[in-house]
């Protein structure tokens, strides 16, 4: 938007204070402005997208997402991490504590702060849905619906389907904004994607299903961006999974002192020279306005791009080399009939992408381990396979395990760039005796390219939810799931989580 | 200076270890004197700042936990310490009235609200000198940070300093308060960057003030968490993946060593602080003295002069996008405009905290003046608070033209207030909310600050307000005047 229709909007805003009309008579109801701003279509957007909108892969998919977001959570509910930020918020004691906490019956916090730790919960093992471009959409987004669901009134509880209609603009929102930068389709350099879109998605999907009328829809998108943007150093460790805590709950602050009137930058989306808006966490951000929904079908993102569930909790690249190495093992246990033996491996060479924050040859925590390409590949190449307890402490420290890390090398091809879209991982064994084993993995069984089957997902969720929560409420979580966008309250889903 | 190769992972380490080992008998007079009359300052225009609407509607939005730290200007009303932080912190930078740093920051208003909220809450309350260390060590980080790039020093473009520079700041200062060994002051910066950051978009808005608020909230967030030893990067500062993300030339230095015998150079001892003559942008304050500058020059050869007979008004002064704002609708875009305050200025004589109300900015005579300004961005004008100048050239419909320069203000680090007129301000500020007692009660403590042991009075004069009664109050029969006698014993 160029500075002369910025100062022309302030000058007619400024002829009307002075002809002493109400400012909301210059709005001038719903007659789109010729040439609206990007930040006010997303404002519109938010406030006008309805049930109806959402087609049935979207709604299967987002399903699946929730599922999947949840299990995560409580599963993450048993970590270190965890159980560090709900004292925290704790020793917060709120007395509007309405808002359940992930794996801790009974227990209550005020509506940010259970989003917050929900939040960390569900980031807490690198665990969560991955996305392209990259980010972690659902655990910005859901900690902070579930939470703000709790607030309503037991007889005025959202539908099923307004749950997933909120859910789906705060990660269609994410979408949409990060396809404003081509810096931002690589894997992340500088600023912690979930902590960038992940608030403004929290934000979006909070003032939905608050219904806020559209202006207080962008101002909760532009509020939300004076929280947003964490550094990737404190990617792989223990602070990472605040990111997407506080991207929850900052999110919800957002949308609610949106609700209380609070006004900010009408721009912040718009790329206006000399003044960075959100356009300050990226190099090259070029934005678009959203479509208007009167004027054309909307179609979500989720429909043509969709999502990567994890099978293995760590970072998305490992799941690559993972499965590469895997294919060597079971080379080697044909062979060798059974266990594998570090004594055989004179080399180990990993081809992978460059990207100095997962390239770690040894890892001393669980979350370094986590961003470890040497560390998966190793763990795969001895067990088989990546689960959720080759991450226990005494698992890092199996001497076989060491002394196969030591006999790693890395390489980085140039045709294997730092893209989720486009990378692979290879791995190449040279056997003491001279053998050479190769594995490689161009598409990972869970990558949008080949998604989990329902069946998959569903066992994930069992195995996640199952550290904390009974059998009956697993499968009830799973039915309420299911049939969201046939429930006309949220409450069964709530109940189980209580 | 000697060049020597410094090993990955000494910046980060050097803070910490600075951080840790700073103590009171590092303390300069000069750095003392300073910082005691930064406390003032802020304590006033905080004050000041909980009669406004932003900061009703935060305090709102906060009030839904258990007490613990006192609110400002809210008798009877405690909220967790972060969220103290966070209102308080608000209400300082909420009229842009809070002191300003080279290179560009507001330091204080980061810093105070969460270290006075800590302090509160501690089972053994901190000394007046204490207070001060940590205070400064707060404004000190900020300080060596901003000097790790060239673009921190011109005036902001994309992120806005006290969210990125002031988190941090808070987070060594209240690090410092409950006296963090090095690692975890290291953790709490590290947590404090992942608060980092809010675009430049926001200010000249109503969420500017949030800035500062959870700058406050954040740090204070960020040692909690450190205390239970929450972790984070130990390299954070030598990163450019960590701080480094904020900036595009980020060169970080190592801190000197601290010893409890060494000499400690403080930034602030070399670079002093501006505060703020009225509540407005710093850039505001150049162009505000230079038109009154130019009025005198024109009363003064046409005193019976009509100033409608201004016909143009040029206006050179450096580019900064974010307050060039020719109509202003709302204070907050008022306080961030080069036009605005310039026409103010010629019309009244002076710029005060009434010029940003609706009636003022509403008026005829001045939103005439306001068509006739024309911004020029000379070359040799640069966006930087240590070089920038204003100089106005005022034409009649005479045909006569009076021009004035300002290349320093009353009030900037360079020309700095004296003591009485810093009172002054802090005595206007106070008293719209509190009593001539407890204002001066107040600029006593300050004074005071580092020979007093005890300095819990400090934060309970904040929590009066003339107009309101303590919740408690309401309950019993008693008067206002007895409202001294009971907070000390609270």
């Amino acid at each position: 938007i160029n500075v002369c229709t910025q100062r022309s909007t302030r000058y007619l805003s400024a002829i009307s204070a002075a002809r002493g009309l109400h400012k909301s008579a210059l709005d001038v109801a719903e007659r789109p402005a010729p040439e609206e701003t990007v930040t006010s279509s997303f404002g519109r957007f938010i406030q006008s997208v309805q049930p109806r909108h959402l087609s049935p892969t979207v709604l299967q998919r987002s399903k699946r997402m929730v599922l999947d977001s949840i299990g995560v959570g409580l599963l993450g509910s048993t970590t270190d991490v965890f159980e560090l930020a709900l004292q925290h918020c704790q020793h917060m004691y709120a007395p509007d504590d309405v808002s359940f906490v992930y794996g801790r019956q009974g227990v209550k916090l005020s509506p940010t702060l259970a989003a917050f730790v929900n939040g960390v919960a569900a980031h807490s093992m690198d665990f969560d849905d991955t996305w392209h471009p990259a980010t972690h959409p659902s655990g910005a987004v859901l900690p902070a619906l579930l939470a703000i669901s709790d607030m309503f009134h037991n007889d005025s509880k959202p539908s099923g389907l307004d749950f997933l209609t909120a859910f789906n603009v705060g990660i269609e929102i994410q979408g949409w904004l990060m396809r404003f930068s081509n810096e931002a389709h690589n894997i992340p350099k500088r600023f912690h994607p979930p902590s960038v879109v992940g608030t403004m998605g929290s934000a979006a999907a909070c003032a939905r299903l608050l219904s806020l009328d559209r202006n207080q829809c962008s101002n909760a998108l532009a509020i939300a961006a004076s929280l947003a943007g964490a550094p990737m150093a404190n990617a792989a460790t223990q602070s990472k999974p605040l990111h997407i805590g506080n991207a929850s709950r900052l999110g919800l602050e957002a949308a609610l002192l949106a609700s209380r009137g609070l006004e900010a930058s009408p721009l912040v989306l718009d790329a206006v020279p000399g003044v960075a808006g959100f356009s300050a966490f990226y190099e090259d951000y070029a934005p678009n306005p959203i479509t208007s929904l009167e004027e054309h079908e909307h179609s979500f993102l989720i429909e043509t791009q969709d999502i990567a569930f994890k099978r293995f909790p760590a970072h998305l690249g490992m799941h690559w080399i993972a499965d590469a190495a895997a294919v060597v093992h079971k080379t080697l246990a044909g062979l060798k009939g059974g266990s594998i033996s570090p004594n055989q491996v004179q080399e180990i060479l990993l081809r992978v992408p460059l990207s100095k924050y997962i390239n770690r040859p040894f890892p001393e925590t669980e979350h370094q381990a986590r961003h470890s390409f040497q560390f998966n590949a190793c763990t795969a190449l001895l067990d088989g396979e990546v689960t959720v307890q080759s991450f226990h402490p005494e698992a890092l420290q199996r001497p076989e395990l060491l002394a196969l890390l030591s006999r790693v090398r890395v390489e980085h091809p140039h045709d294997n760039p730092a893209n989720f879209n486009i990378m692979y991982g290879e791995v190449e064994v040279t056997l003491v005796s001279g053998d050479v084993l190769r594995g490689r993995c161009d598409t990972f069984y869970g990558h949008w390219r080949n998604p989990l089957s329902q069946e998959s997902l569903q066992k994930k969720f069992r195995s996640n939810a199952g550290a904390v929560l009974s059998n009956e409420r697993v499968e009830r979580l799973i039915e309420a799931v299911e049939g969201l966008d046939h429930l006309d309250d949220c409450k069964p889903l709530l109940a189980q989580l209580q | 200076m000697v060049l020597f190769s410094i090993p990955f992972n000494e910046i980060t380490e050097s803070f910490g270890a600075a951080v840790s080992c700073l103590s009171t008998s590092h303390l300069t007079d000069e750095v003392i004197r300073r910082s005691k009359r930064m406390i003032l300052d802020t304590l006033g225009v905080g004050l000041l700042g909980t009669s406004t609407p932003v900061f009703n509607t935060v305090l709102q939005c906060s009030q839904q936990a258990l007490e613990n730290s006192k609110v400002w200007g809210r008798p009877g009303l405690s909220l967790p310490p972060q969220y103290a932080a966070f209102v308080n912190g608000v209400a300082v930078h909420s009229m842009d009235f809070d002191d300003t740093w080279h290179p560009a920051t507001h330091p204080s208003g980061a810093v105070l609200p969460a270290v006075l909220a800590l302090a509160e809450t501690l089972p053994v309350k901190p000394s007046g000198l204490e207070l001060l260390l940590a205070f400064n060590v707060g404004i000190e980080v900020q300080g060596r940070l901003l000097r790790f790039s060239k673009e921190a020093h011109n005036i902001p473009k994309r992120f806005h300093p006290p969210a990125v520079v002031g988190v941090m700041g808070s987070a060594a200062a209240t690090a410092k308060l409950l006296g963090l060994p090095a690692a975890q002051s290291i953790a709490a910066l590290a947590i404090a960057c992942s608060s980092a950051g809010a675009p430049m978009a926001n200010a000249a808005t109503q969420t500017k003030p949030l800035h500062m608020g959870n700058a406050a909230r954040g740090g204070l967030e960020a040692t909690r968490l450190a205390l239970l030893s929450l972790e984070g990067n130990t390299q954070i500062l030598d990163l450019e993946s960590g701080f480094g993300a904020f900036y595009p030339d980020y060169v970080p230095h190592p801190l000197a060593e601290v010893t409890p015998t060494s000499h400690y150079r403080w930034v602030l001892e070399d670079q002093n602080i501006a505060q703020k003559r009225f509540p407005a942008h710093l850039g505001m304050h150049w162009v505000a003295d230079a038109a009154i500058e130019a009025r005198a020059k024109f009363l003064d050869k046409c005193p019976n002069a009509d100033l409608s007979q201004i016909k143009k008004i040029t206006l050179r002064v450096p580019t900064s996008r974010y307050v060039d704002c020719p109509l202003p609708v709302s204070e907050h875009q008022a306080r961030h405009s080069f036009q605005f305050n310039c026409c103010t200025a010629l019309l009244d004589g002076e710029v005060t905290i009434e010029t940003f109300s609706k009636s003022h900015m509403n008026r005829s005579a001045l939103k005439e003046m306001l068509l006739k300004v024309q911004l020029e961005n000379p070359q040799d004008n640069h966006s930087s608070f240590e070089k920038m100048y204003c100089e106005i050239a005022v034409e009649t419909t005479q045909g006569e033209m009076f021009t004035a320069r300002c290349n320093t203000f009353y009030g900037h680090w360079r020309k700095p207030l004296s003591h009485e007129d810093l009172v002054r301000k802090f005595r206007a500020n106070a008293s719209t909310v509190l009593s001539a007692e407890v204002v001066e009660g107040i600029i006593y403590t300050v004074d005071h600050l580092d020979t007093n042991q005890d300095c819990s009075m400090l934060w309970s004069y904040m929590h009066f307000n003339k107009h309101m009664m303590h919740r408690d109050e309401c309950r019993s029969s008693q008067c206002n005047a007895s409202l001294l006698n009971r907070s000390t014993f609270e």
